[in-house]
């Protein structure tokens, strides 16, 4: 998507820069890359479900089961609504016992809206036509902003890390499903699918913060809980 | 009704010519009445003065029972509007209220109520209050005089709250109003009207300023989520902080359940998985396993029936079928066939073993009669009674041979003695059709009609070890694993198609296998860790299956109908098949590349012809 956009806008900028909207969308994306990797990591589903895909450069495991496919896509739809209107602060995949009920391990994705860069972007945007002067804010513009290549790149590292988290994470001994938690602003439309909820905190639980991407709007920060082995 | 009678003043009021009556009316009262007047109105007085108690306790009963319907319906709200008016309004529905209340009947009562007021605004001169009067009985005329209770209530609750009104704001002028005699009422009502005029702008707007309020209030009561008070939204902030929650974020779910997964996931194994894929690595290293039959031979009058047990294959190469009444027996190094015996007419061959050595043939018959077998002379050893019904499953485990009949009963027997049967082992209490000894003599597995697996130690037969009930249909198929002592694989009928793995020594399934087929039979691989297992209905089938992973390797279409019997050869490279198609078919299923060893130690090569 944003090879397809930067040749028009390399005449401008060197930068692509990313809007609120493919910002909004390539965290989404990342979200639904993120949940496939930890059901297959963490054995949700079994392996013989999953196809191999070529994405940020790595090889990520995806469902091909009709089912589960669906089901992530549903959620994924309403997600990318919410996010293209920031109305969400946390994304969460809970996974859970199936025999005991218990919350055993926690993904949190943490959605930090840093609007700086749109307001860097608009002087810049104005500045280049206008003033006499637009290179100060240009450049300063280039420097905060990030390229494609860096946020794939970061999003790649964060992947390798989730990929790397199951020496860590104790084994989920097999029966296990997951739910889907989002944190979102108390005045967005919430369709028929989806209730309040707890937070679905994992008890006696230690925290492991793993690495964070930025796009130009969005800051992702990855934190995952795990139940302490007894 | 008497909102549309309290209204209409309210109207008139408003109404230019009511300034005029205002004047008329003002003038009456300055000239108090006389004694005459007073007497007619004093009855008027009285009755007011009734009625305006009745008004009282009805207006606080009908407030304390419904107050909430009096907020509710918009009628109440205007009724309670002229309840916030002022007073004269209270005069105005009093004076009403006793045109309607004396008059025993509407249209007289007007009549002589008129007739008295006429000569009182005679008197007092003021003419314009008549029409007025008569407005107001017009109004009650129209309505129904039976009706005084709803008119009365209603009526009430405003007059009683205008009341009340009356003496918390205009105690000076109650008295006045309440004591009023003569025209006093009329008179008062008038001026209370011209009155009202004047104040009527600020009434309204405090009517409406009250309406407003009780609108928001309601909304309160009704749906406090949409405009929380202040006071609530306070107490959920300091509630939501002490929880650590913010207010301005809800925690949403996504509802529906996710998928189940298609089974249950051993991680462990998924992250000692190769590199490679799965299905690559499986079908890199699936043994190739050869899918047409080596040999076909007819098996004519093979009786189709899945309790029976009539092929075996002996250690010395040699394959007995049991033909309806004939035991035949073909020699896997030459290819000859000879008919080895014939039973009496009145009953047919149940199942055919042979002994370990492969010298001897165990035949056991409908009738219930064993019948042993020198193959090698062609002559009957000996009889062994003791069945009452069909031998339809046999046993060797060196010179004890065991019977399963269909009365569910099994006997060992000594075959060297003549007092043969050694033990009876009861446990089934229908057809016993699988029957198998472990390798080494410790164990026997049996398996019924009954649903039933049975594993007896050798030493206590009185009782059995196990009896396992998972199995929802006959048990035919029994194979004790050649590697692994204490394995035994038991295989169900149509209604079950699983193939179940125990541990026979600690009593636990360890393992299962929906066949999703009728399993006939079970024979472990003595060279690969395999076993295969042949299907009736609907396969009709081979599959070979790995353990312990329980992949299919493969599945071979075998026959037209249901495998009956399956028999390895003596090697364990071949597999023998007999099915209702009345066909005898050998398979090569266990293939041994040159130079492999078998699992099992001791073994030694037969090549097969």
């Amino acid at each position: 998507m944003p090879s397809a956009t930067a040749p028009s806008s390399s005449d401008k900028s060197k930068v692509h820069k990313l809007q609120i909207k493919g910002s909004a969308k390539l965290v989404t994306e990342f979200f639904e890359y993120g949940i496939n990797t930890i059901l297959f990591q963490r054995g949700v589903y079994p392996p013989e479900d999953f196809s191999a895909v070529k994405k940020y450069g790595l090889t990520i495991m995806t469902t091909i089961d009709d089912q589960v496919k669906a089901y992530i896509k549903k959620i994924m739809s309403q997600l990318s609504k919410w996010m293209s209107r920031s109305k969400i602060s946390k994304l969460v995949v809970v996974i859970t016992s199936k025999e005991t009920g218990e919350h055993v391990e926690r993904w949190q994705f943490d959605v930090n809206h840093t609007p700086t860069s749109t307001s860097s972007k608009s002087t810049s945007g104005s500045g280049e036509k206008e003033n006499s002067d637009p290179v100060p804010p240009n450049s300063a513009a280039a420097a905060a902003e990030k390229t494609d290549a860096e946020i794939q790149q970061d999003i790649q590292s964060l992947f390798r890390q989730i990929t790397a988290s199951v020496t860590f994470l104790p084994v989920l001994d097999g029966n296990c499903t997951f739910n889907v938690l989002v944190y979102a602003d108390a005045d967005s439309e919430v369709p028929l699918e989806w209730g309040d909820s707890d937070a679905k905190e994992v008890k006696n639980a230690e925290k492991v913060m793993l690495r964070s991407f930025s796009t130009n709007s969005h800051r992702i920060d990855t934190v995952v809980s795990y139940r302490l082995a007894e | 009704m008497a909102t549309a009678s309290v209204l209409t003043p309210v109207k008139h009021r408003r109404d230019g010519i009511f300034s005029t009556r205002l004047a008329g009316g003002r003038a009456p009262l300055t000239p108090s009445p006389k004694t005459p007047r007073m007497h007619v109105m004093q009855e008027q007085g009285q009755q007011e003065s009734i009625h305006h108690s009745n008004a009282n306790l009805m207006a606080r009963f009908s407030r304390s029972v419904s107050k909430t319907n009096v907020r509710d319906s918009p009628k109440s709200n205007i009724a309670s509007r002229p309840s916030r008016d002022s007073p004269r309004r209270l005069d105005q529905t009093i004076s009403e209220f006793t045109l309607s209340g004396t008059g025993p009947r509407p249209s007289t009562a007007t009549s002589a109520k008129n007739t008295p007021s006429r000569a009182k605004a005679g008197r007092s001169g003021s003419v314009h209050r008549t029409p007025k009067r008569s407005q107001s009985n017009i109004n009650y005329k129209a309505a129904d005089r039976f009706i005084p209770n709803r008119n009365a209530s209603e009526g009430i609750t405003s007059s009683g709250a205008a009341v009340k009104l009356d003496n918390e704001q205009t105690p000076g002028r109650r008295p006045k109003s309440s004591a009023s005699e003569g025209s006093a009422a009329l008179a008062a009502g008038a001026f209370d009207l011209g009155r009202h005029t004047s104040s009527s702008d600020l009434t309204s707007s405090l009517n409406f300023d009250g309406l407003n309020l009780n609108d928001n209030n309601e909304d309160d009561d009704d749906a406090p989520k949409n405009k929380p008070s202040p006071k609530t939204t306070a107490y959920q902030q300091s509630v939501a902080e002490a929880c650590g929650v913010s207010i301005k974020q809800r925690i949403l779910a996504f509802k529906p359940a996710a998928p189940e997964s298609s089974r249950p996931i051993d991680l462990r194994s998924q992250y000692n998985r190769p590199l490679k894929p799965a299905a690559a690595s499986a079908s890199q290293f699936r043994r190739r396993v050869l899918t047409a039959p080596e040999r076909v031979l007819d098996a004519p009058g093979l009786v189709d029936d899945y309790y029976l047990n009539l092929l075996d294959w002996s250690s010395g190469n040699q394959v007995a079928i049991g033909l309806e009444r004939n035991v035949y027996v073909w020699s896997a190094e030459s290819g000859t066939v000879s008919s080895l015996l014939e039973c009496p007419a009145d009953t047919y061959i149940a199942s055919v073993k042979w002994s370990g050595d492969g010298a001897y043939v165990a035949a056991g018959l409908g009738s219930g009669e064993v019948q042993i077998w020198d193959v090698e002379e062609g002559s009957k050893l000996r009889s062994m009674h003791g069945h009452d019904t069909r031998v339809s499953v046999m046993g060797w485990n060196k010179h004890i041979l065991s019977t399963g009949s269909r009365s569910g009963v099994v006997f060992n027997h000594d075959v060297r003695i003549a007092q043969h049967k050694t033990a009876e082992l009861h446990s089934h209490t229908s057809e016993v059709c699988g029957l198998e000894w472990r390798a080494d003599g410790a164990q026997l597995a049996t398996g019924g009609n009954d649903n039933l697996v049975t594993i007896w130690d050798a030493r206590h037969t009185s009782a059995p070890k196990f009896q396992k009930t998972n199995h929802r249909a006959a048990i035919k198929a029994l194979a004790w694993c050649p590697w692994q002592t204490n394995l035994l694989a038991t295989g169900g009928g149509s209604h079950d198609r699983n193939i179940h793995f125990w541990n026979t020594t600690s009593g636990a399934r360890v393992n299962s296998i929906d066949t999703g087929s009728q399993v006939t039979s079970l024979r472990w691989s003595l060279a690969y860790k395999e076993l295969v297992s042949s299907s009736g209905f609907p396969d009709n089938s081979l599959s070979i299956w790995s353990y312990p992973t329980l992949v299919k390797n493969v599945e071979i279409p075998a026959h037209e109908s249901r495998v009956l019997h399956s028999s390895l050869s003596p090697d364990g490279q071949m597999l023998a098949t007999a099915a209702a198609d009345e066909s005898l078919k050998f398979w090569k299923v266990f293939e041994r590349k040159p130079g492999q060893a078998n699992l099992m130690a001791g073994d030694h090569c037969t090549t097969f012809g």
